[in-house]
């Protein structure tokens, strides 16, 4: 990385999602043009835009990937199309007849071509899986081309200069972009982190030991180690399960006499997991509590869709049922609260706490993410499978210009007009 | 920078609930414009708010430049201030809805907003409409509001989720729901479906960018379709330009005066027709393929060799670029130093 990156003296915008870059995004001017001559103003548009748009690039693969020629679009109207031939604005003297006088001529947005000037930075892999918010920086983004973690059209691809053609599929292995974009670890949890590991290459180790005596090691590898205590973890998930233990606490009084005896084992033996859970923070797997959940659910869900069949025979839902036990479970199932449990068990298990990871755990969005948090169209963006599809080329269109750049159409012009000079 | 970032630039620390949260919604001390504007954000909390932030100010302003008891002291404050802001806000009264200046992430650049995205449920319409239902990307896209290469790439991914449950792969689902939240989404409402963008979109023809003059005589009756071949001889006017000529097509009937029935009859013909030559138009390109083309599949990469006779290929004066092999007097360029070659396809 170079040196002053993201300077504060001399202030340079940058594809990243730096606080230090927001500062200078919220207080950086337009350069001051009186007194300076064209060249001088060019110079320092090219200067600044630069620092932006691909500053991993070198400067002679840009001049050669520049274009003066500028994609835009009109959106056009079908009705106004087949109601019109073109002919009215060919009308008067050659472009359309005025307005009466007393009426403003219709104003039409103006197209921002030159803001378009770095349009072929955008068909960059790197840059496009940065606009995807896949990335914290276009260079983070680089780097997990360069690393593998990145496909295009499912195939592996590592050139962090590949230009991406309309229609490509690029997907980021997600425990990647979890990283690149979710909070950073705080001291306790790089700690249990650190023992974690340990931990595994100490259980390795005595595994390959025993393989090399050549024993029996079946006795041996359980006891190898007594499993890490991390003293210390993120208070949340603990909070959870409390609440969760409440909430389970309090379906089973409110409606005490309708509940089956199976129901309630089920929801007993929950209860003993949450509780054997909070007491040990160390086993917080999941899994044998997911395990039960989704029985629990199962179950919930097969009598939900038992208990409509009775109850269309019938106007009213809950109180007339065939029998006293799917009545039962219609009370049961009822409150709000089951609900809650099951949707606050559903994303504990979507976003589990563990060690192991390289990010914060349970997965929140990293600080100072969302003033940058935009994805361009020329991008459809699917989150959860952390892949996007590269759908055209950014285009400008009358008011809008699809390339995210911090500057101004004056700056980006004068930029543009300096790398007319090659060709 | 850290009395800054401490001070009015906090507000971007984390998320707004429910809302955006970029640069160009705030004013300079870090008030929420839209909530100062609207006159339901005008209540007692948020003026105690403001002055608190004003006390906050002044505070800042008369310590001394020892940064790190600056960074501390603003630290604590700046947490007692914004934990209740967003959530006051929030609860008490619900935001107005951002305007076009709110959506400005960068405040010297009035041309880009950030654009609404899909929402996950019309996603799902989409995904369940073309996939299920089987209705034609083309008539979704009408229907929704949503561009066609969209809707396709809507599809794709939609399947790879699909894939990856079955395969039970985790999905990034947390990470999906915070970004989501933090973008403006175009909801869907299935009865009342919101326009996404603008799906009739005419792409500039080049021909046109440069001004023309082309005298006619005053009495002519000069068309959009005129002018095109003014610019280029074989230039299509707009409605045989644009992506959904068929809402074209069905509005010049309407125009016409035939009736409803009669329209939609004809447009079903017609788009039986055109799907059917679609059809076999691709049938015989694929075959003709399979003829020419032995594929060698090797994981990472797909080899395809093909017979090919260079004196058709490398034009008259034999120093054609699509011609192979080695000629006399062509010197290869892929040896030479400082040759790129990453690849322009991946398929």
């Amino acid at each position: 990385m170079r040196k002053r990156f993201h300077g504060l003296k001399r202030l340079k915008l940058r594809q990243s999602w730096n606080k230090y870059n927001l500062y200078n995004i919220s207080r950086a001017e337009p350069p001051r043009s009186q007194e300076r001559t064209f060249f001088q103003q060019k110079w320092t548009a090219k200067a600044l835009t630069r620092a932006y748009h691909g500053e991993t690039i070198r400067e002679k693969q840009w001049t050669r990937m520049f274009r003066r020629t500028i994609k835009s679009v009109v959106p056009m109207d079908p009705k106004y199309l087949a109601e019109q031939d073109g002919s009215e604005q060919a009308a008067g003297r050659g472009s359309g007849v005025d307005p009466p006088p007393d009426q403003k001529p219709k104003m039409f947005p103006k197209t921002p071509y030159l803001n378009m000037t770095y349009a072929p930075t955008e068909r960059r892999l790197d840059t496009a899986i940065f606009r995807a918010l896949f990335a914290s920086s276009t260079r983070q983004a680089r780097q997990f081309v360069v690393h593998g973690y990145v496909k295009v059209n499912g195939k592996q691809m590592v050139y962090p200069g590949y230009q991406l053609n309309p229609g490509d599929m690029f997907q980021v292995e997600p425990d990647r972009v979890l990283f690149a974009t979710g909070a950073r670890k705080d001291k306790a949890e790089r700690a249990a982190g650190r023992r974690l590991r340990a931990f595994k290459v100490s259980k390795k180790a005595a595994a390959n030991e025993s393989e090399s005596d050549s024993e029996p090691a079946e006795p041996q590898t359980p006891k190898s180690e007594p499993p890490p205590e991390p003293t210390s973890l993120n208070k949340n998930p603990k909070k959870d399960l409390q609440s969760l233990l409440s909430q389970a606490k309090s379906i089973l009084s409110t409606p005490s006499s309708y509940l089956t005896a199976h129901r309630k084992q089920d929801l007993r033996a929950f209860q003993r997991t949450v509780k054997r859970t909070l007491s040990r923070p160390d086993a917080l797997t999941t899994t044998s509590l997911d395990n039960q959940l989704a029985e629990i659910t199962s179950k919930m869900t097969t009598q939900t869709s038992s208990t409509p069949s009775p109850s269309s025979t019938t106007p009213s839902d809950i109180p007339t049922l065939s029998s006293p036990e799917l009545q039962a479970e219609a009370a049961t199932l009822s409150p709000s609260q089951l609900d809650t449990l099951r949707s606050a068990l559903r994303e504990a298990r979507e976003n589990p706490i563990d060690a192991s990871k390289p990010y914060a755990t349970p997965w929140r969005p990293r600080e100072w993410m969302s003033a940058f948090a935009f994805v361009p169209r020329y991008l459809e963006v699917h989150h959860k499978i952390c892949s996007a599809v590269y759908i055209r080329h950014p285009v400008a269109r009358p008011g809008l210009a699809e390339v995210p750049t911090p500057y101004s159409s004056e700056l980006n012009a004068l930029a543009h007009n300096w790398y007319l000079r090659r060709r | 920078m850290f009395r800054w970032l401490n001070g009015p630039g906090n507000v971007f620390r984390q998320p707004l609930p429910g809302s955006t949260n970029y640069l160009n919604a705030y004013d300079r001390s870090g008030n929420l414009l839209r909530a100062r504007d609207s006159p339901k954000g005008r209540n007692s909390e948020g003026e105690a708010e403001e002055k608190d932030e004003d006390k906050e100010k002044d505070v800042d302003e008369g310590e001394t430049n020892d940064l790190e008891v600056n960074v501390e002291t603003a630290t604590v404050k700046s947490k007692k201030a914004q934990r209740p802001s967003p959530k006051a806000m929030m609860d008490g009264v619900p935001l107005p809805k951002e305007t076009a200046e709110d959506l400005m992430p960068f405040p010297m650049n009035r041309q880009f907003r950030s654009q609404a995205v899909l929402s996950e449920e019309l996603k799902n319409a989409i995904y369940e409409r073309v996939v299920v239902q089987g209705k034609s990307v083309r008539n979704v896209s009408a229907a929704l509001g949503v561009e066609m290469r969209r809707v396709g790439a809507v599809v794709r991914l939609k399947a790879v989720e699909k894939g990856w449950e079955t395969k039970g792969k985790p999905l990034a689902t947390p990470y999906s729901k915070a970004v989501l939240s933090m973008l403006p989404q175009t909801p869907y409402i299935p009865n009342d479906p919101q326009v996404h963008e603008s799906i009739n979109d005419l792409p500039v023809h080049r021909a046109t960018t440069l001004q023309l003059f082309h005298p006619v005589s005053e009495s002519r009756h000069f068309t959009r379709r005129d002018a095109g071949q003014a610019f280029q001889r074989d230039l299509k006017p707009a409605e045989d330009r644009i992506p959904h000529t068929e809402l074209y097509q069905m509005e010049k009937w309407r125009y016409e005066g035939m009736q409803r029935d009669e329209r939609i009859q004809r447009m079903r013909e017609q788009n039986e027709k055109d799907i059917q030559a679609k059809k076999e138009k691709e049938e015989r390109r694929r075959e003709k393929e399979k003829m020419e083309v032995t594929r060698v599949d090797h994981g990472r990469s797909v080899f395809r060799f093909q017979d090919v006779r260079v004196d058709e290929r490398v034009g008259e004066d034999g120093r054609g670029r699509a011609g192979v092999g080695a000629r006399y007097g062509i010197p290869h360029q892929d040896r030479k130093k400082g040759q790129i070659k990453i690849p322009t396809k991946v398929e």
